[in-house]
Protein backbone atom coordinates (compact mmCIF):
# COMPACT_ATOMS: atom_id res chain seq x y z
CA UNK A 1 0.00 0.00 0.00
CA UNK A 2 1.13 3.61 -0.56
CA UNK A 3 3.07 5.04 2.39
CA UNK A 4 1.42 7.75 4.50
CA UNK A 5 1.90 11.17 3.00
CA UNK A 6 2.85 14.12 5.22
CA UNK A 7 -0.29 15.99 6.14
CA UNK A 8 -0.84 19.71 5.93
CA UNK A 9 -0.38 19.84 9.71
CA UNK A 10 3.27 18.91 9.19
CA UNK A 11 3.95 22.14 7.35
CA UNK A 12 5.00 24.29 10.25
CA UNK A 13 7.56 26.43 8.52
CA UNK A 14 7.21 28.25 5.26
CA UNK A 15 10.25 29.82 3.63
CA UNK A 16 10.28 32.82 1.37
CA UNK A 17 8.10 32.10 -1.64
CA UNK A 18 5.81 30.13 0.62
CA UNK A 19 7.51 26.77 0.12
CA UNK A 20 7.47 24.38 3.04
CA UNK A 21 10.90 23.54 4.46
CA UNK A 22 9.92 19.90 5.11
CA UNK A 23 12.44 17.53 3.45
CA UNK A 24 10.52 15.27 1.10
CA UNK A 25 10.65 13.57 -2.27
CA UNK A 26 10.04 15.90 -5.19
CA UNK A 27 9.39 14.95 -8.78
CA UNK A 28 12.06 17.44 -9.79
CA UNK A 29 14.81 15.83 -7.68
CA UNK A 30 15.29 12.89 -10.03
CA UNK A 31 17.73 13.14 -12.95
CA UNK A 32 17.42 10.27 -15.41
CA UNK A 33 20.45 9.13 -17.37
CA UNK A 34 18.44 7.08 -19.85
CA UNK A 35 15.39 7.62 -22.00
CA UNK A 36 12.34 6.20 -20.22
CA UNK A 37 8.81 6.00 -21.57
CA UNK A 38 5.51 5.76 -19.74
CA UNK A 39 1.84 5.28 -20.46
CA UNK A 40 -0.83 6.74 -18.17
CA UNK A 41 -4.24 5.09 -18.28
CA UNK A 42 -6.77 7.22 -16.40
CA UNK A 43 -10.34 8.04 -17.38
CA UNK A 44 -10.45 11.33 -15.46
CA UNK A 45 -8.94 13.97 -17.76
CA UNK A 46 -7.38 16.30 -15.24
CA UNK A 47 -6.08 13.41 -13.08
CA UNK A 48 -4.37 12.06 -16.18
CA UNK A 49 -3.00 15.57 -16.90
CA UNK A 50 -1.50 15.69 -13.40
CA UNK A 51 -0.04 12.16 -13.61
CA UNK A 52 1.45 12.85 -17.05
CA UNK A 53 2.77 16.18 -15.76
CA UNK A 54 4.58 14.48 -12.86
CA UNK A 55 6.16 11.89 -15.14
CA UNK A 56 7.30 14.53 -17.63
CA UNK A 57 8.72 16.58 -14.76
CA UNK A 58 10.80 13.51 -13.93
CA UNK A 59 12.06 13.48 -17.52
CA UNK A 60 9.94 10.55 -18.71
CA UNK A 61 8.44 10.59 -22.22
CA UNK A 62 4.79 10.12 -21.44
CA UNK A 63 1.60 9.28 -23.31
CA UNK A 64 -1.90 9.08 -21.92
CA UNK A 65 -5.13 7.30 -22.79
CA UNK A 66 -8.49 7.64 -21.09
CA UNK A 67 -9.77 4.07 -21.16
CA UNK A 68 -8.64 0.47 -20.85
CA UNK A 69 -9.55 -0.55 -24.38
CA UNK A 70 -7.31 2.15 -25.86
CA UNK A 71 -4.44 1.00 -23.64
CA UNK A 72 -4.79 -2.61 -24.78
CA UNK A 73 -4.96 -1.55 -28.44
CA UNK A 74 -1.87 0.60 -28.08
CA UNK A 75 0.15 -2.25 -26.56
CA UNK A 76 -1.22 -4.70 -29.14
CA UNK A 77 -0.06 -2.36 -31.91
CA UNK A 78 3.50 -2.80 -30.68
CA UNK A 79 3.98 0.28 -28.49
CA UNK A 80 6.50 -0.38 -25.73
CA UNK A 81 6.73 1.40 -22.41
CA UNK A 82 9.04 1.15 -19.43
CA UNK A 83 6.23 2.04 -17.06
CA UNK A 84 2.44 1.95 -17.12
CA UNK A 85 0.41 3.87 -14.56
CA UNK A 86 -3.14 2.57 -14.54
CA UNK A 87 -6.27 3.59 -12.64
CA UNK A 88 -8.31 0.78 -11.14
CA UNK A 89 -11.60 2.28 -12.30
CA UNK A 90 -11.64 2.89 -16.04
CA UNK A 91 -14.44 3.34 -18.55
CA UNK A 92 -15.12 0.64 -21.18
CA UNK A 93 -12.62 -1.91 -19.82
CA UNK A 94 -11.80 -1.66 -16.10
CA UNK A 95 -8.30 -1.42 -14.68
CA UNK A 96 -8.14 -5.03 -13.48
CA UNK A 97 -9.12 -6.55 -16.82
CA UNK A 98 -6.94 -4.09 -18.74
CA UNK A 99 -3.97 -5.11 -16.61
CA UNK A 100 -4.67 -8.82 -17.14
CA UNK A 101 -4.87 -8.36 -20.91
CA UNK A 102 -1.71 -6.29 -21.04
CA UNK A 103 0.16 -8.95 -19.07
CA UNK A 104 -1.35 -11.72 -21.21
CA UNK A 105 0.22 -10.07 -24.27
CA UNK A 106 3.62 -10.67 -22.70
CA UNK A 107 4.21 -7.14 -21.41
CA UNK A 108 6.73 -7.31 -18.57
CA UNK A 109 7.21 -3.61 -17.88
CA UNK A 110 6.62 -2.07 -14.45
CA UNK A 111 2.97 -1.31 -13.78
CA UNK A 112 1.72 0.93 -10.97
CA UNK A 113 -1.95 0.70 -10.07
CA UNK A 114 -3.63 3.86 -8.77
CA UNK A 115 -6.97 4.50 -7.15
CA UNK A 116 -8.63 7.10 -4.91
CA UNK A 117 -8.37 4.57 -2.10
CA UNK A 118 -7.61 0.87 -1.84
CA UNK A 119 -9.38 -1.59 0.37
CA UNK A 120 -7.17 -4.56 1.18
CA UNK A 121 -9.28 -6.67 -1.16
CA UNK A 122 -9.03 -4.16 -4.04
CA UNK A 123 -5.29 -3.85 -3.56
CA UNK A 124 -4.79 -7.61 -3.54
CA UNK A 125 -6.98 -7.99 -6.63
CA UNK A 126 -5.02 -5.35 -8.53
CA UNK A 127 -1.71 -6.97 -7.59
CA UNK A 128 -3.06 -10.38 -8.60
CA UNK A 129 -4.13 -8.90 -11.95
CA UNK A 130 -0.52 -7.95 -12.58
CA UNK A 131 0.44 -4.52 -11.26
CA UNK A 132 3.75 -4.37 -9.40
CA UNK A 133 2.94 -1.55 -6.99
CA UNK A 134 -0.02 0.44 -5.73
CA UNK A 135 -0.38 4.16 -5.13
CA UNK A 136 -3.40 5.96 -3.78
CA UNK A 137 -4.22 9.07 -5.75
CA UNK A 138 -2.52 11.45 -6.04
CA UNK A 139 0.42 9.58 -7.55
CA UNK A 140 2.99 9.58 -4.80
CA UNK A 141 6.61 10.60 -5.46
CA UNK A 142 7.62 8.20 -2.66
CA UNK A 143 6.32 5.35 -4.84
CA UNK A 144 7.23 6.72 -8.28
CA UNK A 145 10.75 8.13 -7.82
CA UNK A 146 12.32 4.87 -6.54
CA UNK A 147 10.66 2.96 -9.40
CA UNK A 148 12.05 5.40 -11.98
CA UNK A 149 15.52 5.20 -10.41
CA UNK A 150 15.33 1.41 -10.56
CA UNK A 151 14.28 1.47 -14.24
CA UNK A 152 16.99 4.02 -15.03
CA UNK A 153 19.53 1.84 -13.24
CA UNK A 154 18.50 -1.23 -15.25
CA UNK A 155 19.38 0.58 -18.47
CA UNK A 156 22.68 1.81 -17.08
CA UNK A 157 23.78 -1.72 -16.11
CA UNK A 158 23.20 -3.12 -19.62
CA UNK B 1 11.14 39.47 2.67
CA UNK B 2 9.01 39.98 -0.46
CA UNK B 3 8.99 43.68 -1.40
CA UNK B 4 6.29 43.56 -4.03
CA UNK B 5 2.96 44.12 -2.19
CA UNK B 6 0.99 41.90 -4.58
CA UNK B 7 3.51 39.10 -4.07
CA UNK B 8 3.25 39.57 -0.32
CA UNK B 9 -0.52 39.37 -0.53
CA UNK B 10 -0.20 36.23 -2.64
CA UNK B 11 2.12 34.59 -0.12
CA UNK B 12 -0.26 35.45 2.71
CA UNK B 13 -3.21 33.99 0.83
CA UNK B 14 -1.24 30.89 -0.01
CA UNK B 15 -0.06 30.34 3.55
CA UNK B 16 -3.62 30.79 4.79
CA UNK B 17 -4.89 28.09 2.39
CA UNK B 18 -2.43 25.64 3.96
CA UNK B 19 -2.76 26.84 7.56
CA UNK B 20 -6.55 26.57 7.44
CA UNK B 21 -6.27 23.03 6.11
CA UNK B 22 -7.86 23.65 2.72
CA UNK B 23 -4.82 22.41 0.78
CA UNK B 24 -2.15 19.79 1.32
CA UNK B 25 1.22 18.80 -0.11
CA UNK B 26 -0.26 17.75 -3.43
CA UNK B 27 -0.88 21.41 -4.29
CA UNK B 28 2.82 22.10 -3.74
CA UNK B 29 3.65 19.23 -6.13
CA UNK B 30 1.39 20.84 -8.75
CA UNK B 31 3.12 24.18 -8.28
CA UNK B 32 6.44 22.52 -8.97
CA UNK B 33 5.13 21.46 -12.37
CA UNK B 34 4.56 25.10 -13.27
CA UNK B 35 7.37 26.58 -15.34
CA UNK B 36 7.93 28.83 -18.35
CA UNK B 37 6.52 26.17 -20.67
CA UNK B 38 3.41 25.74 -18.45
CA UNK B 39 3.04 29.09 -16.63
CA UNK B 40 -0.61 28.57 -15.69
CA UNK B 41 -0.51 24.85 -15.02
CA UNK B 42 -1.98 24.98 -11.53
CA UNK B 43 -4.86 27.26 -12.49
CA UNK B 44 -5.60 25.08 -15.54
CA UNK B 45 -5.64 21.93 -13.44
CA UNK B 46 -7.87 23.50 -10.80
CA UNK B 47 -10.26 24.82 -13.47
CA UNK B 48 -10.49 21.35 -15.00
CA UNK B 49 -11.06 19.86 -11.57
CA UNK B 50 -14.05 22.10 -10.91
CA UNK B 51 -15.43 21.38 -14.36
CA UNK B 52 -15.02 17.59 -14.03
CA UNK B 53 -16.18 17.37 -10.45
CA UNK B 54 -19.31 19.48 -11.02
CA UNK B 55 -20.69 16.54 -12.99
CA UNK B 56 -20.00 14.12 -10.14
CA UNK B 57 -21.60 16.48 -7.61
CA UNK B 58 -24.70 16.61 -9.79
CA UNK B 59 -24.77 12.81 -10.08
CA UNK B 60 -24.60 12.49 -6.29
CA UNK B 61 -27.33 15.10 -5.81
CA UNK B 62 -29.61 13.24 -8.19
CA UNK B 63 -28.80 9.91 -6.55
CA UNK B 64 -29.68 11.38 -3.13
CA UNK B 65 -33.11 12.36 -4.48
CA UNK B 66 -33.95 8.76 -5.29
CA UNK B 67 -35.23 6.60 -2.45
CA UNK B 68 -34.16 4.12 -1.32
CA UNK B 69 -30.55 5.21 -1.63
CA UNK B 70 -28.31 3.15 -3.83
CA UNK B 71 -25.35 3.21 -1.44
CA UNK B 72 -23.10 1.28 -3.81
CA UNK B 73 -23.63 3.86 -6.54
CA UNK B 74 -23.20 6.75 -4.10
CA UNK B 75 -19.97 5.18 -2.85
CA UNK B 76 -18.70 4.73 -6.41
CA UNK B 77 -19.39 8.39 -7.27
CA UNK B 78 -17.70 9.57 -4.11
CA UNK B 79 -14.73 7.29 -4.75
CA UNK B 80 -14.21 9.07 -8.07
CA UNK B 81 -14.74 12.47 -6.48
CA UNK B 82 -12.23 11.69 -3.74
CA UNK B 83 -9.60 10.71 -6.30
CA UNK B 84 -10.14 13.94 -8.19
CA UNK B 85 -10.03 16.08 -5.06
CA UNK B 86 -6.85 14.37 -3.86
CA UNK B 87 -5.20 15.19 -7.16
CA UNK B 88 -5.39 18.94 -6.55
CA UNK B 89 -4.64 18.71 -2.83
CA UNK B 90 -8.16 19.65 -1.70
CA UNK B 91 -7.59 18.43 1.86
CA UNK B 92 -10.90 19.25 3.58
CA UNK B 93 -12.93 18.15 0.57
CA UNK B 94 -11.04 14.88 0.48
CA UNK B 95 -11.56 14.34 4.22
CA UNK B 96 -15.30 14.89 3.91
CA UNK B 97 -15.39 12.46 0.96
CA UNK B 98 -13.98 9.81 3.27
CA UNK B 99 -16.66 10.58 5.88
CA UNK B 100 -19.37 10.28 3.23
CA UNK B 101 -18.00 6.91 2.09
CA UNK B 102 -18.04 5.65 5.68
CA UNK B 103 -21.73 6.55 5.89
CA UNK B 104 -22.34 4.73 2.59
CA UNK B 105 -20.66 1.62 3.93
CA UNK B 106 -22.74 1.71 7.10
CA UNK B 107 -25.87 2.38 5.01
CA UNK B 108 -26.56 5.61 6.94
CA UNK B 109 -28.70 7.79 4.67
CA UNK B 110 -29.01 10.70 7.11
CA UNK B 111 -25.27 10.68 7.60
CA UNK B 112 -24.74 10.73 3.83
CA UNK B 113 -26.97 13.74 3.40
CA UNK B 114 -25.35 15.68 6.26
CA UNK B 115 -21.89 14.85 5.03
CA UNK B 116 -22.75 15.84 1.48
CA UNK B 117 -23.99 19.24 2.62
CA UNK B 118 -20.72 19.78 4.49
CA UNK B 119 -18.73 18.60 1.50
CA UNK B 120 -20.47 21.05 -0.81
CA UNK B 121 -19.68 23.86 1.62
CA UNK B 122 -15.99 22.97 1.74
CA UNK B 123 -15.91 22.55 -2.05
CA UNK B 124 -17.50 25.99 -2.61
CA UNK B 125 -15.27 27.65 -0.02
CA UNK B 126 -12.13 26.26 -1.62
CA UNK B 127 -13.31 27.34 -5.05
CA UNK B 128 -13.91 30.88 -3.84
CA UNK B 129 -10.52 31.08 -2.15
CA UNK B 130 -8.66 29.62 -5.12
CA UNK B 131 -10.40 31.97 -7.57
CA UNK B 132 -9.33 34.93 -5.44
CA UNK B 133 -5.82 33.50 -5.16
CA UNK B 134 -5.42 33.02 -8.93
CA UNK B 135 -6.80 36.48 -9.59
CA UNK B 136 -4.06 38.00 -7.43
CA UNK B 137 -1.48 35.61 -8.94
CA UNK B 138 -2.33 36.83 -12.44
CA UNK B 139 -1.93 40.44 -11.35
CA UNK B 140 1.28 39.74 -9.49
CA UNK B 141 2.89 38.15 -12.54
CA UNK B 142 5.06 35.03 -12.76
CA UNK B 143 6.97 34.01 -9.63
CA UNK B 144 10.61 32.94 -9.88
CA UNK B 145 11.00 29.45 -8.56
CA UNK B 146 13.99 27.56 -7.28
CA UNK B 147 13.14 24.68 -9.59
CA UNK B 148 15.94 23.43 -11.73
CA UNK B 149 14.95 23.37 -15.42
CA UNK B 150 14.86 19.86 -16.93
Amino acid sequence: MAPAFPSGDDWTNFGIGGRPNYKRFSFRDIVLRNRLTALVVDGVNFCRMVEEGFLRACGVETQGVDNGDAAVELIASGAKFDLIVIDMYLPILDGLETTRRIRAMGTRCKMVGVSASFSERDGQAFLAAGVDALSEKPLSPEILVPILRELDGQYSSI
Amino acid sequence: MERNPMRRQLQTMRKSLFDQGHLDEQFVQLEELQDDANPNFVEEVVTLYYRDSARIILNIEQALERKPFDFNKLDAYMHQFKGSSSSIGAKKVKAESTVFREYCRSRNGEGCMRSFQQLKKEYATLRRKLEAYFQVARQAGPMETACRPK
